[in-house]
């Protein structure tokens, strides 16, 4: 008897054994601790990683920049300035309760500060993102009717955007905002958030897609030096994080860890304050772009791995003009000392700028580079480094005198349709548009763009803006990063691109 | 006695108001804002005017600062601008991990430090003292994080360890706790043994050359005795005086080591804070990590009198 039950425990001890190492949760390591998952008002990078597995949005990115429907099964524009849109009908919210088209315009009303509850802060309710939006209605339970004010040709890249996630309104409701709840309809719940420590998500057994999620659960915990990082991956404690380009080799040399790498969107510039005077000598800021030598900067800061690239990087493909079109990026520092001297600088004559960077290890590294490169056409360049919350508050001053600086190093963030890359960043007036440059030409182009739905026509547009842009040179783009991810090795289905970089849906553990 | 500490209490009042304003009047003169660093890219002049409204920013300066203040002394810290979270529950569980982590590593460090320092004193010259020199002078000079860094590297090359992820507090499970503090704890014990190996080495040697040791001596007590019951008592003040200074900043948050070791202490919620530029979280930490420090010198001062009876507060 007694020896049954001994066997009977063993047992009992064995299977809880197997069931532990067979668990299928996904363990990812953080740089830091997300600030909160109210998709409508976070854009803060950890945040999203964790809210597009909580959220869903209408439609979603190819990696060829194209659209397909997520919640949305179709859609279709009767005219140029509505859109219908069929939802799926078989969504449910995170609380069981099915997603309907009420939720939709819940949802888009939210973001326009029409509900009670006022302005929010949405990011969403600019005009770059939904400001044009004339009316949300709901057609049936399952149609949603969006008609704009005027054309707008990004509309669903827009949509795709999860400042455009479809949300729970009684969750609202009853938490008042979405910072430390869930009303989503995600592959995967908010189960636990231990600040500073770990975010855990379970697989949401209602999924509509639920066959396709193999995971049981991910959960996220910060470890905020990236050694430590390198050792957690290594040692199996956790699956997954990203890797700056320097720990990559160590991460490849390990049997039991795989590298993931993609074109990003991201990419490195140096923009002029055009309150300068100086600066305000277009010959002066086309010296700078000439005289700047990519391919080396690219060697020191990015150990080879980044590409060379002006403000609409490759990885926007066909929106992207290539680089040997552009004049200003062919390197030439013969050239450049020219213009200098035309500009009447020379030898005994130099020009001091003073340059802002900090932030990120990418920027402080590439002012280094660049302030070498620049004292061969007579600029020496001042750098400061600033800390983060100085960096940001300095990039919103960077058109006027007030910054105390007359460049300043960025890492900009193209998105994934030429209206954010060109008209965000270089319309007058633009939010992103903080050098102050300012064209009636490039202007009008973005306007032009932005109301022309034929593809063919609008890359037109936007190249020439474009062309204008970098002719210009009051931001020049320098180098567009590779991102890595370095996974466990039996870990699959993850393809990280430059359109959606965290969708993890489809990992799974190889047995 | 009583009087001695109720006036020391009742200093603790100007000092913590001085506190608030000071770090109230910092936390606005230095550039940057809680909007930028939530919107970053992102912002717009009107949304920035939203959320200025929204935080209450838009007051002016002493009325805000009123306002806070009223609340702290209601007991209400308010709540986080950029997780809209009450701050002083947070705080409370911030402060465990943190005080957990003072505790541990200050009993490692005494551990190793006092008896050494003890030993390095009455073997002077001898290879302990020069060991325990050397050892003291690494503690003192090698740098918290790279300590860590060197420690987490070699366990997960060597032994392929790497500590226990997902922060649980001593209470819901002391296993997995205790492994989750013994390496942070271990680094901390180290770079703090140094200077009380250090500063128990001499005063215990300067108390050893007095001539009441001649005396203890003279009259036959034997060494045990001449260390610990006379040499060492005497020796103990400014081992007091270290440790508690010691134990007042680390209570402060080990903010290096909670950052290498992902623990969510009070150290890592004042960084994050003062990064994001949260001005509650950040005042309303300052605060009490200066009401801590306060707390720690009274008690230092009152265990002054009960190893030196000589020493009256009267």
């Amino acid at each position: 008897m007694k020896k049954c039950l001994i066997l009977f425990l063993s047992l009992v001890l064995v299977c809880f054994a197997c069931s532990a190492l067979a668990d299928n949760i996904l363990r990812w390591g953080f740089e830091s601790d997300p600030t909160g998952f109210d998709p409508h008002t976070n854009p803060e990078d950890m945040s999203i990683r964790v809210m597009n597995q909580l959220y869903e949005t209408l439609v979603a990115t190819n990696p060829d920049m194209t659209y397909y429907g997520r919640l949305a099964e179709s859609w279709e524009n009767p005219d140029e300035v509505t859109y219908v849109f069929h939802l799926r009908q078989n969504v449910k919210f995170h609380s069981g309760r099915p997603m309907t088209a009420a939720d939709v315009v819940y949802s888009f009303e939210r973001i326009l500060g029409r509900t009670e509850a006022g302005d929010i802060g949405a990011l969403g309710s600019k005009s770059t993102y939904y400001g044009d939006i004339d009316t949300v209605e709901a057609v049936d339970d399952y149609t949603v009717k969006f008609v704009l004010k005027n054309v707008n040709a990004a509309f669903l890249g827009n949509l795709s955007s999860n400042y455009g996630a479809i949300v729970d309104k009684d969750v609202i409701a009853a938490n008042g905002d979405l910072m430390r709840a869930d009303g989503g309809t995600g592959p995967f719940m908010l189960k636990d958030w231990v600040r500073d420590n770990n975010v855990s998500l379970v697989k949401f057994a209602d999924y509509w897609e639920a066959d396709r999620v193999r995971l049981d659960g991910i959960t996220y915990y910060v470890i905020g030096d990236e050694s430590a990082r390198l050792a957690a991956l290594r040692t199996g404690e956790i699956d997954i994080s990203t890797m700056s380009a320097s720990n990559v080799p160590i991460a490849e040399k390990d049997a039991n860890l795989k590298v993931l790498s993609y074109q990003s969107n991201q990419y490195i510039a140096l923009g002029c304050n055009m309150s300068t005077p100086a600066l305000q000598d277009k010959r002066v800021r086309q010296a700078i772009t000439y005289a700047t030598d990519r391919e080396a900067l690219i060697n020191i800061v990015f150990s080879g791995q980044a590409m060379a690239c002006s403000i609409v990087p490759p990885s926007l493909g066909h929106w992207s003009v290539p680089l040997d079109e552009l004049d200003v990026y062919h390197t030439d520092v013969e050239k450049a000392k020219a213009m200098m001297e035309e500009a009447g600088y020379s030898k005994t004559n130099r020009l001091s700028l003073k340059v802002a960077a900090g932030l990120l290890d990418a920027i402080r590294q590439s002012a280094v580079v660049l302030q070498q490169q620049l004292a061969e056409i007579y600029i020496d360049l001042d750098i400061v480094n600033l800390e983060q919350g100085e960096y940001v508050d300095t990039w919103y001053k960077m058109a006027t005198p007030e910054a105390g600086f007359d460049m300043m190093v960025v890492q900009d963030g193209a998105g994934t349709d030429p209206n954010r890359s060109v008209a965000f960043f270089f319309k007058t007036g633009a939010s992103a548009n903080v050098f102050g440059y300012s064209n009636e030409r490039v202007d009008e182009l973005c306007d032009l763009a932005l109301s022309t739905p034929d593809p063919d026509i609008r890359e037109g547009y936007y190249n020439e803006a474009q062309k204008i842009c970098i002719d210009d040179c009051v931001k020049t783009g320098i180098a567009c990063m590779t991102m890595y991810y370095v996974t466990s090795a039996n870990l699959d289905g993850f393809a990280p691109t430059a359109a959606d970089a965290s969708n993890y849906r489809d990992m799974y553990f190889v047995k | 006695m009583r009087n001695y500490v109720i006036r020391r209490i009742l200093q603790i009042i100007p000092v913590l108001l001085g506190v608030s304003i000071l770090i109230f009047a910092v936390m606005k003169l230095i550039p940057g804002d809680v909007i930028s660093g939530a919107l970053g890219v992102e912002g717009s002049p009107e949304l920035r005017q939203a959320l200025t409204v929204k935080y209450g920013l838009d007051k002016p300066y002493h009325v805000q600062y009123i306002n806070w203040i009223l609340g702290v002394l209601h007991g209400d810290f308010g709540d986080s601008l950029r997780t809209s979270e009450p701050i002083f529950p947070e705080m409370m569980r911030r402060f465990s991990v943190t005080a957990e982590l003072t505790i541990l590593g200050a009993l490692i460090s005494w551990i190793i430090a006092i008896p050494l320092g003890i030993l390095a004193a009455t073997h002077r010259n001898k290879g302990i003292d020069r060991f325990v020199r050397v050892f003291a002078l690494m503690g003192v000079s090698i740098p918290s994080f790279a300590l860590s860094i060197l420690v987490i590297l070699f366990l997960a090359l060597v032994f392929s360890y790497f500590s226990p992820l997902g922060y649980v507090s001593f209470f819901e499970n002391p296993v997995k706790n205790l492994q989750i503090m013994i390496l942070p704890s271990f680094v901390l014990g180290i770079t703090i043994a140094g200077s009380i190996m250090r500063m128990t080495r001499s005063s215990m040697l300067e108390v050893l050359q007095q001539d009441f040791i001649k005396t203890v001596r003279a009259k036959g007590a034997s060494e045990r005795i001449t260390i610990f019951k006379h040499a060492l008592r005497n020796a103990f003040i400014p081992i007091i005086t270290l440790i508690g200074m010691q134990i007042g900043s680390l209570l402060g948050g080990a903010v290096i080591i909670e950052q290498i070791f992902s623990l969510p202490g009070l150290g890592q919620m004042t960084l994050t804070g003062i990064n994001q530029r949260d001005y509650p979280v950040v005042q309303g930490c300052v605060l009490f990590i200066a009401f801590i420090y306060i707390l720690v010198n009274l008690i230092t001062d009152l265990l002054y009198a009960y190893i030196d009876p000589r020493i009256s507060y009267n």
